[in-house]
């Protein structure tokens, strides 16, 4: 089963570098999927802190995302790279709870990947599905699914 | 002398976050652990009062900062920056800029001018409202006291047609009829929006500030429920349904009416006001180079209020627009031209985006004006325009609660209302009547362009 079909709330942090058009490309998956899924627009994925990812599991985001360039293409040189280090440390953080550290995951763009951000969530969320809803979820603070 | 018009201001703080112009990049990797981190050190204690919005992911970092700067020169392995926000950047579009949406955050909030520091860096002229200066030469010194000091200003302005020569009878008693004539302490009425989340939330605020500030609320017929109806004192209904549907009862809580100029606004306008003969009728043209010659016809046909609407970025409709502050000149000098122009009402609205707008649209020639997108945005709106899309707002705007709304309209119309004091003062004028159509006192830049080099390049 897919992300999709499998009912989880996504989050996505990105760097907007990758799409100038980032804003106008990710309506149509936001409108179809309504508050189901989250784009959290960075201005370098080195800007990703621990307290982000965490904030998003918490507020209901079964799945986390941050998407970012390819590794030796960050404009601010090794900002994908702090962030690769930022996004290990919080999945042992996560598994140390006893939540899947499959759940906060990093992708860095390839050359087959598209371009636009709408259509790289669009990937993802057909990606099979390894974690369930979160148990984080049912008492989350809800601002996820609320706002 | 009546009391002074005063709006009551008060705090109320965002819902969200500010996007703000720059932000705090601080890298956590290769920090030296100093005995005493330069964030400590912050006077403002950003980084201790550090907080997340987790619906936005907004760190408070950046709209705490007071950029200083301190913590950027004093951290030794240089692991603190501060960029431009390219979030900001991407604020609104080319007409409401970020600068426009920011400064109208800052204004819903405080009921304050906003003040940018010593001397004007901006550019000198640019397209629109930029391209015309208003004269200032009154201002020979600081006042002792200030706009709100002794001096008196009247905003105040009547909607409604006018007399042009009383009759009177043998016994010296008035016998001509005078018009209705509504006043308004404000020039300033509030429209319809061209984009709005769904839900009776923003009306409703707009409602509650127009009976605060004293003025009106455009509301749709279509749009009008039980919790609406409680407001028809403050609200001017716009017929966009079956007239007929409009019974007497109801008309007799408006004071004015909007009917859309369609094939015989002037026969609508007649049978409402068989109805109510108080009321005022206001017709909603929409601007276009034949605007002058329809506003012409009405007025002679007896129309009593022409309200000129643009499109959110002030321009009118046709293969090549012009700016509302030309057609609206193009307009009212025409009526001058005519003879008519003081019999009628005049309200501009479209692209109206900060408080210069508002004096300046008047110098060319409204009465009045109508605003829209600025009391959204007062109310935290980015201008994204994702609710015409059906995508959900990013700051909830659906369920804003419609008192705080009110309040930061109330803030940024006392901010506007301040600042078109400052403009009269400056002017030396008393009254926001007297600035009408007032062009002697304002200079074009497209104007001054022609004067100066139309000559030029000419042979003999």
């Amino acid at each position: 089963m897919d992300q999709k079909t499998a009912g989880l709330n996504i989050a996505i942090f990105f760097c907007r570098q990758l799409d100038a058009n980032q804003d106008k490309n990710r309506r149509a998956i936001e409108k179809e999927l309504g508050l189901r899924i989250r784009f959290f627009p960075l201005p370098c994925s080195g800007r990703i802190e621990l307290l982000h990812l965490l904030r998003a599991i918490e507020a209901g985001a079964d799945v986390v995302y941050l998407v970012a360039c390819p590794e030796g293409a960050c404009r601010y040189r090794e900002g994908n790279l702090r962030a690769k280090r930022r996004i290990m440390f919080a999945q042992k953080l996560i598994e140390e709870i006893g939540l899947e550290g499959a759940r906060i995951e990093m992708v860095n763009k390839t050359a087959e990947m598209p371009a636009d951000i709408g259509a790289i969530a669009m990937e993802l969320l057909a990606r099979d599905a390894k974690v369930s809803i979160s148990p984080v979820r049912s008492n989350a603070v809800a601002s996820f699914i609320e706002k | 002398m009546p009391p002074k018009y005063h709006i009551e201001t008060s705090q109320a703080p965002n819902r969200f976050p500010k996007i703000t112009r720059s932000g705090i990049i601080a890298w956590e990797e290769g920090c030296l652990k100093c005995a005493r981190c330069v964030k400590k050190d912050c006077i403002y204690q950003v980084y201790e009062k550090r907080d997340l919005d987790d619906r936005q992911m907004l760190d408070s970092l950046d709209s705490a900062c007071m950029d200083c700067f301190r913590c950027v020169q004093n951290c030794p392995n240089r692991l603190i920056h501060k960029g431009l926000n390219p979030a900001y950047r991407a604020l609104g579009d080319h007409y409401w800029t970020p600068e426009i949406i920011s400064e109208l955050w800052f204004q819903a909030e405080s009921g304050r001018i906003p003040v940018s520091g010593a001397g004007y860096g901006g550019p000198f002229s640019g397209p629109g409202f930029d391209a015309m200066w208003t004269d200032m030469s009154e201002i020979v010194r600081p006042t002792r006291d200030g706009i709100h000091g002794r001096e008196y200003i009247s905003t105040t302005v009547d909607i409604g047609r006018k007399a042009m020569a009383l009759e009177f009878g043998p016994g010296g008693e008035i016998v001509s009829r005078t018009p209705p004539v509504v006043e308004i302490p404000l020039p300033v009425i509030f429209d319809m929006l061209p984009w709005a989340p769904p839900g009776d939330n923003i009306p409703l605020s707009f409602l509650y500030g127009a009976l605060a500030l004293g003025t009106f609320a455009i509301v749709r017929q279509s749009a009008i429920n039980p919790i609406i109806r409680e407001f028809l004192p403050y609200a001017i209904i716009y017929v966009d349904g079956d007239p007929g549907s409009l019974h007497a009862q109801m008309l007799r809580s408006l004071k004015i009416i909007e009917v859309p100029d369609g094939e015989d606004p002037i026969a609508l306008q007649k049978r409402f006001k068989s109805m109510h003969p108080e009321l005022v009728v206001m017709i909603r043209l929409r601007l276009s180079p034949g605007a002058r010659e329809r506003s012409l016809y009405l007025i002679e046909q007896g129309a009593e209020v022409l309200h000129l609407v643009a499109d959110e970025y002030g321009l009118e409709g046709g293969s090549d627009p012009l700016f509302i502050k030309e057609r609206m000149k193009d307009v009212h000098l025409h009526l001058v031209d005519r003879g008519v122009r003081d019999q009628v009402t005049l309200i501009g609205g479209g692209g109206i985006a900060m408080a210069e707008h508002m004096a300046k649209l008047i110098i060319c020639g409204a009465d009045a004006l109508s605003i829209d997108i600025p009391l959204l945005v007062s109310m935290e709106c980015r201008v994204c325009r994702r609710c015409k899309e059906g995508i959900s707002c990013p700051v909830g705007l659906d369920d804003v609660d419609p008192l705080w709304g009110s309040l930061r309209i109330r803030n940024l119309m006392a901010a506007w209302h301040s600042q078109l004091l400052e403009i009269l003062g400056a002017m030396g004028i008393r009254e926001a009547r007297r600035l009408r159509g007032e062009m002697g006192r304002a200079m074009f830049f497209e104007d001054l362009e022609k004067e100066i080099f139309a000559t030029m390049g000419k042979r003999g």
